[in-house]
C-alpha cells in the first residue's frame, strides 16, 4: 500500500461510496474496486481460491490423509503432483490446504481487527489516562519481536491445533491496526458533528458506533486485509517451522513435510513447488486487491 | 492587443459516474496590462474553474472543451507543458485561498524564496542576493525581515498568506490570478492584506484577475467587475458603474446583500433559490427561475452578452427596453416584498433573564516541560440572556468568544464566577445533570460542512435529540423532524428527510443544523458564527430565519460573530470582547454608531462599502 493511512480522508471516501451506491445496484465500494484492473484480477483470483476451498471434497480426487498409495512417487495421471513420503496424494492436500489458509486468514483477520478497533477506538476517543495505558500496550505490541513470540507461544502451548495458531497470530498482530485506528479517531472526534451528537444526548458508545465508525469503514477494511494477509503468511511460516498442528492439512505443513521427506533429493519438485506457488498466488491476489483499496482510499488513484 | 484574451472558452467536467457538467460555457473576456478585474459569483458558478483554466491547471475529470486563451499573443491552450513552466510564475502567478497551506512546512521562509529564485534562475540571473530581494518582497506585504528565518507553522494564517502573496510577486509577473485570497482569514487581517494588494498593484502595475464571492470587496478594489452565473458571464461593467448603475437582476441581488450597519434603518436583500443544475440542458435564461422580473420570453430565449451602458450584459429585458434602469427599479420594487430583511423595526419588552453569567473568568494552564504558562482567556465577564432576545458577542479570533460559549454550554467550567440557568448553577453540573441541561441549551455551528455527519441522513440527525431529550421514537419522531424542517424553510420536508448532507447545499445544511438545535425545544441557543462560511447572497436568508425563530419561540440567543453588519441586523444588544475583557456593551445601534473601542472601530472599517473608493 502506498498511502499513509493517517492521511486518508475516510469521510470523503465513505461519501463517494454512498454516491456510487446510489448510481448502481451493487455496493459502492465494490464498483470502485471492480473498476481497477489489477484489483479485478486479484478479486477473481481470491474468488477462485474460495471456490476451490469450499468445493474441496468435490475437486480433490482423494482424501488429503489417505495414505494407501506408493510413497514418494513422481507426478503421474493418477497423482498429478505425485505422492508424499507417507503415500498421500499431493494434489488433494493442495486443494484441502486452501481451506486452512483462508480460514486462518478470515478468522485471525477478523479477530485482530476487532481487538484493534476496541483498543484503538477507546484509546483515541477517551484520550487521557486511558489513552496512555492503552497506547503503552499498543506500543508494546509493536516493539515485541513477533516471530520469536509466536514461536514461543506456539511451542509451549499445552494444546495444538488450528485454534491455537489463530490465537497466536491474533495476539501478535493487532497492534499496528490499533495504532492506525487510534490516529484516525483522534482527528474525527473533534468534528462538530460529534459535539452535536453530545448535545443531542447520545451516549459515548453510541457516538463511537454510529457517528465515528461509519466514517472510517475504509480504514477498517484496509486493516482487515492487512491482518488477513499477515495471518496467512504467519500460519504458513509456523507450520513450515513445525510448530503447526501436524494433523491439519495446510500449505505450510506440506512444505514442512516435503522438506523433511526429502522432496529435493528424490526429485519431487512438484511436492515442494506446488504449495509454495499456491501461497504466492493467494498473497498476490491480496496484494493486487490492495491496489483497488488504495484507489478507494485515495480518489486520485482511481482509473477514471 | 490585450494581455490576456479569452475567447469562447468552455470547460466541461465529465465524471465517470454522472452526467457531464458544463462548468464554464463559451466565456470571452480580456484583461489589459495593469488592469484590476474582479470576477464575482456564488459558489459553484464556475469562477474558480475559469481561473484554473486560464492557468492550465485543470485536472481530470475537467477539461477545456472549446475556445482559446491567449496570453501576450501566445495560445496557452495548446502550449506544451514544458513551455508553460517558463511562463508560469515568471509572467503568470497566483494566490489561492489555500496558498498559505502550500508553503513547505519543513523549510524556512528564506528557503521558500531561494527555491523560487533558483527554479527561475534563467529569468533572474544567478547573482541575485536572495536575502535582499526577499526582504524587499516581504516589506511590500508589510512583513518584517525576521520572518525570513521562521518556519511556516510559526506564522499566523494571515502572515502565511502574505508570504504567499510575496512569493507570487517574487518574479514581477505581469498577471496575477487571485482566487479568494483572503477568505477564511480574520476580517481585520483580510482588510489589511487587500488594502496592501491594491497599493502594490498600482505601484508595480501587474494585471489582476480577482475571484471572489465577496462582492463588496471586489467592487471596492477592482477597476472592472465581471459577474458570473451558472458558467456564463452575465454582466461586465466598470466597478463604479456596477455599483450605481448595474443592469442584471443577479448583480442587483448580489449588491443588495450590503448595507452600512451605522444607518438608522438597515436593509439587506437575498436571492432565493439555487443555481441551476448544469448537467441538464436549459432553454431560456439560466437565471430565470430565481429572477424577480422574469417575463415569459425568459423561459424560452437564451439571452446573449450584448453591449449595454459602459459594458456588457446578458439579459432579455435590458435588450428589449431602451432604458435599462426601468427594469431594475421594477426589480427592486418586487424584491421588497419578500426578499428583504430589515433590522431594528420591533421594540422588545424586557423579560426575566433565563441565563445569567456573573463575573466569569477562565484561566488556562499550559505546561511545557517545567514551565507553566497561565493564559487568561476570559476576564470577569458578566451578562444575561433574555427570552426572545439576541445578544451578540463580537471579537477577534482569540478574544475568548468561544471560551465563553464553552462555559455557557457546560463544556468547560469557569475558574471564577458563576453561570446560572434559571435557578440552576451550570458550573457545578455532574454528567447526568449536564445531559439534562443540554436539552435547554443548544449549539448552532459555524461550519455546516462539518456539523453534520456525512454518513447519516437528515432524518437520523434530527431524530437523535428528539429521542434522547423528548422521548419520541419511530413515526412520531419522523413526523416531528418533518415539522422542524418546515419550520426552517426546507419544504416539502419529505424531499429532505432521507437526504445525506453532501446532497444539500451549504445554506440547506445550515438550516438542518438549526433545525437540529431547535429539536429539543431549547430555551437558550448559542450560535457560533453561523453565517460566516456561507455565500454572501444567502447570509441574509439565514439571519432572517434565526430572527424569526428567536422572536416566535422566545429563545434567548447568544450570537457570536465578527461581522458587525449581521450583528446589527439580528442582535438587540452587542458586547465587544478584546483579549478576554468586555470592552464595550450596549444596545446594538448605540455601540455600532458610537464605537469607542479601537477594535470595534477597526471592525467597522473592515466592512466593505461598494463604491466607497469613488466617493472618498
Amino acid at each position: 500500500m502506498t498511502t499513509t493511512p493517517e492521511t486518508i480522508d475516510t469521510e470523503a471516501l465513505r461519501v463517494t461510496a454512498l454516491d456510487a451506491d446510489a448510481s448502481s445496484r451493487l455496493p459502492g465500494w465494490f464498483v470502485i474496486l471492480w473498476r481497477n484492473g489489477k484489483c479485478r484480477v486479484g478479486m477473481l483470483m481470491l474468488a477462485a481460491f474460495i471456490v476451490i476451498a469450499v468445493l474441496a471434497p468435490v475437486i480433490a480426487p482423494y482424501g488429503p490423509r489417505l495414505d494407501e498409495f506408493g510413497a514418494s512417487e513422481g507426478p503421474s495421471a493418477a497423482h498429478w503432483l505425485g505422492t508424499t513420503a507417507r503415500g498421500e496424494d499431493v494434489f488433494s492436500q493442495l486443494i484441502y490446504g486452501a481451506r486452512t489458509s483462508l480460514i486462518v486468514g478470515l478468522v485471525a483477520g477478523v479477530l485482530s481487527t476487532l481487538i484493534a478497533m476496541a483498543v484503538g477506538l477507546t484509546a483515541g476517543y477517551l484520550r487521557g489516562v486511558v489513552d496512555e495505558v492503552l497506547s503503552f500496550f499498543i506500543n508494546l505490541g509493536l516493539v515485541v519481536p513477533v516471530l520469536p513470540l509466536m514461536i514461543v507461544l506456539a511451542g509451549y502451548a499445552p494444546v495444538k491445533g488450528l485454534g491455537l495458531i489463530i490465537i497466536v497470530i491474533t495476539v501478535t498482530g493487532w497492534a499496528y491496526g490499533a495504532r492506525i485506528k487510534r490516529a484516525q479517531i483522534i482527528t474525527l472526534r473533534t468534528r462538530d458533528y460529534i459535539t452535536a451528537a453530545k448535545f443531542a444526548g447520545d451516549s459515548t458508545a453510541r457516538i463511537i458506533a454510529f457517528e465515528i465508525v461509519p466514517n472510517m469503514i475504509s480504514l477498517i477494511v484496509v486493516g482487515f486485509m492487512g491482518a488477513a494477509l499477515g495471518a496467512i503468511g504467519a500460519e504458513a511460516g509456523l507450520a513450515f517451522l513445525g510448530l503447526g498442528d501436524p494433523q491439519t492439512v495446510s500449505w505450510g505443513t506440506m512444505l514442512n513435510q516435503a522438506s523433511l521427506g526429502g522432496a529435493l533429493t528424490t526429485g519431487q519438485w512438484a511436492w515442494l513447488v506446488a504449495p509454495g506457488l499456491a501461497l504466492a498466488l493467494l498473497i498476490t491476489s491480496f496484494t493486487l486487491m490492495n491496489f483497488g483499496i488504495d484507489a478507494l482510499s485515495n480518489p486520485h488513484l482511481r482509473e477514471d | 492587443m490585450a494581455l490576456l484574451e479569452v475567447r469562447d472558452l468552455s470547460v466541461t467536467y465529465s465524471p465517470r459516474d454522472s452526467a457531464a457538467v458544463r462548468a464554464v460555457d463559451r466565456v470571452s473576456f480580456e484583461v489589459h496590462d495593469g488592469e484590476f478585474v474582479g470576477l464575482l459569483g456564488e459558489s459553484g458558478c464556475g469562477k474558480s474553474t475559469l481561473g484554473n483554466a486560464v492557468l492550465r491547471l485543470l485536472d481530470r475529470p475537467a477539461a477545456i472543451t472549446g475556445g482559446t486563451i491567449r496570453f501576450d499573443g501566445q495560445d496557452v491552450t495548446t502550449t506544451p507543458e514544458d513551455d508553460l513552466r517558463s511562463l508560469r510564475w515568471v509572467d503568470l502567478s497566483t494566490v489561492f485561498q489555500s496558498s498559505m497551506n502550500s508553503l513547505n512546512p519543513v523549510i524556512t521562509v528564506r528557503r521558500q524564496f531561494a527555491d523560487t529564485f533558483e527554479a527561475h534562475s534563467d529569468a533572474l540571473g544567478n547573482d541575485l542576493d536572495v536575502d535582499a530581494r526577499a526582504t524587499e518582497l516581504l516589506e511590500m506585504v508589510s512583513l518584517d525581515r525576521s520572518v525570513l528565518s521562521r518556519f511556516p507553522h510559526e506564522l499566523s494564517g494571515g502572515m502565511k498568506q502574505r508570504v504567499a502573496l510575496a512569493l507570487a510577486l517574487a518574479l514581477e509577473p505581469r498577471f496575477v490570478l487571485l482566487d479568494e485570497p483572503t477568505t477564511g482569514l480574520d476580517v481585520v487581517v483580510q482588510r489589511d492584506i487587500l488594502d496592501r494588494l491594491r497599493v502594490l498593484q498600482a505601484r508595480l502595475g501587474f494585471a489582476v484577475l480577482f475571484i471572489s464571492h465577496d462582492l463588496g470587496t471586489v467592487m471596492e478594489l477592482a477597476d472592472r467587475v465581471m459577474v458570473m452565473y451558472a458558467g456564463e458571464i452575465v454582466e461586465d461593467q466598470p466597478a463604479a458603474e456596477m455599483v450605481t448603475r448595474h443592469l442584471h437582476p443577479y448583480s442587483a441581488g448580489l449588491l443588495g446583500s450590503y448595507a452600512d450597519p451605522r444607518d438608522q434603518v438597515v436593509e439587506v436583500e437575498f436571492i432565493p433559490g439555487r443555481p441551476p443544475d448544469l448537467s441538464q440542458p436549459h432553454a431560456g435564461c439560466l437565471f430565470q427561475p430565481r429572477c424577480p422580473v422574469a417575463v415569459d420570453a425568459c423561459r424560452t430565449v437564451h439571452p446573449e452578452l450584448l453591449p449595454a451602458s459602459l459594458g456588457q450584459v446578458r439579459c432579455l429585458l435590458v435588450e428589449q427596453s431602451g432604458d435599462a434602469r426601468v427594469v431594475l427599479e421594477k426589480a427592486a420594487e418586487l424584491r421588497r416584498r419578500d426578499q428583504v430583511f430589515a433590522a431594528g423595526l420591533s421594540e422588545r419588552a424586557d423579560a426575566e433573564p433565563v441565563l445569567v453569567v456573573d463575573g466569569v473568568s477562565k484561566v488556562y494552564k499550559t505546561r511545557r516541560g517545567l514551565n507553566t504558562t497561565l493564559t487568561q482567556a476570559v476576564d470577569d465577564v458578566s451578562f444575561a440572556l433574555r427570552p426572545g432576545q439576541v445578544t451578540a458577542l463580537v471579537g477577534q479570533s482569540g478574544s475568548g468568544k468561544t471560551t465563553i460559549a464553552r462555559i455557557l454550554t457546560g463544556v468547560e467550567r469557569p475558574t471564577a464566577g458563576s453561570v446560572r440557568f434559571k435557578d440552576e448553577p451550570v458550573d457545578h453540573l455532574g454528567r447526568g445533570a449536564l445531559r439534562k441541561y443540554r436539552r435547554h441549551v443548544q449549539l448552532v455551528f459555524q461550519d455546516p460542512f462539518s456539523a453534520l455527519n456525512p454518513t447519516r441522513t437528515v432524518a437520523y440527525a434530527l431524530s437523535r435529540p428528539l429521542r434522547n431529550h423528548l422521548g419520541l421514537t419511530g413515526a412520531e419522531a419522523r413526523a416531528r423532524a418533518a415539522e422542524l424542517l418546515e419550520t426552517v424553510g426546507l419544504s416539502p420536508a419529505d424531499q429532505y428527510l432521507d437526504k445525506l448532507p453532501h446532497q444539500l447545499s451549504g445554506g440547506q445544511r445550515q438550516r438542518v443544523v438549526i433545525a437540529r438545535a431547535l429539536a429539543p425545544e431549547p430555551e437558550v441557543v448559542v450560535a457560533d458564527e453561523p453565517i460566516s462560511m456561507l455565500d454572501v447572497s444567502i447570509r441574509a436568508e439565514i439571519i432572517a430565519l434565526l430572527d424569526q425563530l428567536v422572536r416566535d419561540r422566545g429563545i434567548a440567543m447568544l450570537y457570536i460573530t465578527h461581522d458587525l453588519l449581521s450583528a446589527r441586523l439580528l442582535a438587540d444588544e452587542v458586547m465587544v470582547l478584546n483579549q478576554g475583557v468586555m470592552v464595550e456593551r450596549g444596545p446594538t445601534l448605540d455601540v455600532i454608531a458610537e464605537a469607542k473601542d479601537p477594535y470595534t472601530r477597526k471592525l467597522l472599517a473592515a466592512i466593505p462599502r461598494p463604491g466607497a473608493r469613488d466617493i472618498a
